[in-house]
């Protein structure tokens, strides 16, 4: 087939050289230089800040979900690469190595026979995987992506994997031996948010939060429940914050912003604060969208928020990115997006460029600061729920 | 809240009792379902949001029962106030069955449907039809009562294909359970 297909392509090569080649070879003595054969492009081990991981659902075939690596701040070839992931794919860059760890699901026979778990570990620069941890017992938490589900703890050594199958989990990996360390038991509490030096907090059903240090195999040492803060019912947070150095900053259902404090063994919370609401909601602003919280690196925060914001918009995207200054509590000031928007992230560059995922899969990027659109980039995945700065 | 609990339990029973191969998922499944807050939620809500809900542009499915008015293709269709997913009546299912050879998921999460013709809150189970890929067909996504992952048993956010033979996600069904408030 292959040779067929080139002689076909040389012989049409041919008849076009026969039209065009008398008239335009004198404008041209040489001819262009040949080109090496096989070529594979690489990339920086360390990625520019104007990067951005882009992690794609991909709903309509969810066994070959993907991750887009692509450079907001370019004027073309904006994708550089891509990362598969696998079945409710997770993505998470470290940012002490040349590593992107995915957390991803397969079955042998793609959609039946026997269920693989796994971490692959992808090398920065080549985007070739370069290791795997497989993770035992089949109970990797499948859902649509949240950050949370697959982070770091100790310095970036360890990961932790959130596992459901309805009862909660968390596994904890020795990256650097590349095997499992623990399996911990979460009844009610969900998600992991790195805490402190070595350990993790989870958000629990009942309101609270339950922190959990880790000693130095893995396993659960000291554990502090906090009081019940999250009002699930009324005011739910939703469960991808911003983060601030070690603070995070959650949006809730009806636009508060409450501040936690992960720096020590156990999570600390801050308090909530209200986002005064501007005229012009129909019946309110309330945030909305996928990933609707994101931070620059001066600790400003930006919401993607919805005018028509009521019980169940909490994820039907939104038209104006609002920035808080969390440490004012104060609304700094509203950029209006071009486009209804499903995600929200800040790069983290002194001049940060803030980047909107839109449902067709296409992105929008602003400057930050004065909120001017720069330029949309169309192609980069099917379903963009959350997406990564590069730190 | 408390019949509504009561109802939970009997549902519990009463699956448990009629799946005996997978009665300890179900169990759990039903416990969780029964510790939910349920809300008599609105509906009819069009929606052509970013997650999903365009009209199918399917041939219209009805139940031919003036009971259970609508489209089943749409979805704005009465049962789908809390649905994410793709509707397996445009999948080869129906809004009460799975597609052929997908298997259904015996744990799921939970909506309360108010029914426009008799105006009767229904408890609608979402379970989830597994074992081929995404659909693909009819994506719909309605997020009334909807909750974070951090109370599972109210987020329709999770691949519920939980204690089937294979985890892959195909559609989605919107079964009725009961009604959600006892009728004085």
């Amino acid at each position: 087939m292959r040779r067929a297909a080139s002689r076909i392509a040389i012989a049409m090569t041919i008849a076009a050289l026969h039209v065009a080649a008398p008239a335009i070879a004198a404008d041209y003595p040489q001819p262009l230089p040949e080109e090496p054969v096989p070529a594979v492009a690489v990339l920086p081990e360390k990625y520019p800040e104007s990067w951005v991981f882009v992690h794609d659902l991909h709903f309509n075939s969810l066994p070959d979900g993907r991750v887009a690596v692509v450079d907001v701040a370019a004027e073309n070839r904006n994708v550089k690469g891509q990362i598969p992931a696998a079945q409710f794919g997770n993505v998470l860059p470290a940012t002490t190595r040349p590593e992107i760890l995915v957390g991803e699901t397969f079955f042998s026979r793609l959609t039946r026979g026997e269920r693989t778990d796994v971490i692959t570990i992808w090398d920065a620069k080549t985007l070739s995987p370069k290791g795997e941890i497989v993770l035992p017992g089949g109970k990797r938490g499948l859902f649509v992506t949240l950050k949370n589900s697959l982070q770091f703890t100790n310095n970036e050594k360890w990961a932790l994997v959130f596992n459901f199958t309805p009862g909660s989990s968390v596994t904890v990996v020795d990256l650097d031996a590349r095997k499992v360390l623990s399996d911990i038991d979460l009844p009610g509490c969900s998600l992991v948010y790195p805490t402190g030096p070595r350990g993790f907090t989870s958000l629990c059903a009942d309101g609270t939060m339950t922190s959990i240090a880790l000693d130095a195999a893995g396993r659960a040492g000291p554990t502090v429940t906090s009081k019940v803060f999250n009002d699930i019912d009324k005011d739910a947070l939703f469960m991808s914050p911003a983060m601030v150095g070690r603070t995070a900053w959650f949006a809730s259902f009806t636009g508060n912003i409450r501040g936690i404090d992960f720096s020590g063994a156990a999570a600390r919370d801050l308090g909530m604060f209200e986002i005064a609401k501007p005229a012009g909601g129909d019946p309110e602003w309330r945030p909305g969208g996928w990933q609707v919280i994101t931070a620059d690196k001066a600790g400003l925060l930006y919401v993607l928020m919805n005018p028509h914001g009521k019980e169940g918009s909490h994820k039907d995207g939104g038209t104006e990115a609002w920035v808080i200054d969390p440490v004012k509590k104060a609304l700094v000031r509203r950029i209006a997006l071009k486009n209804h928007s499903v995600s929200i992230e800040a790069t983290q560059q002194a001049s940060p460029l803030l980047v909107a995922s839109k449902p067709d899969g296409s992105l929008d990027v602003y400057d930050a600061a004065t909120g001017a659109f720069q330029r949309t980039i169309v192609g980069v995945v099917h379903d963009p729920m959350t997406m990564t700065a590069a730190r | 809240m408390s019949h509504l609990d009561s109802f939970a339990e009997r549902m519990t029973r009463k699956v448990a009792r009629s799946t005996s191969r997978r009665s300890l998922l179900t169990l759990i499944g039903g416990a969780i379902t029964g510790a939910a807050t349920l809300p008599v939620l609105p509906v009819s809500r069009a929606q052509a949001q970013s997650h999903g809900g365009t009209p199918s542009g399917m041939a219209p499915q009805t139940t031919g029962n003036p009971q259970d008015p609508g489209d089943q293709t749409q979805c704005d269709y009465w049962r789908y106030c809390a649905i994410d997913g793709f509707l397996c009546s445009c999948c080869g299912g129906s809004a009460s069955t799975c597609p052929p050879g997908t298997e259904m998921s015996p744990i799921t999460w939970i909506g309360t449907c108010r029914n426009p013709a008799d105006n009767r809150a229904y408890i609608i189970s979402y379970n989830d039809c597994c074992g081929k890929s995404s659909c693909g067909n009819c994506l719909c996504n309605r997020n009334d009562g909807d909750r974070p992952m951090v109370r599972p048993q109210a987020n329709n956010d999770i691949n519920w294909c939980l204690g089937t033979e294979s985890a892959i996600y195909n559609c989605s069904t919107a079964v009725i359970l009961g009604v959600a408030v006892d009728e004085k």
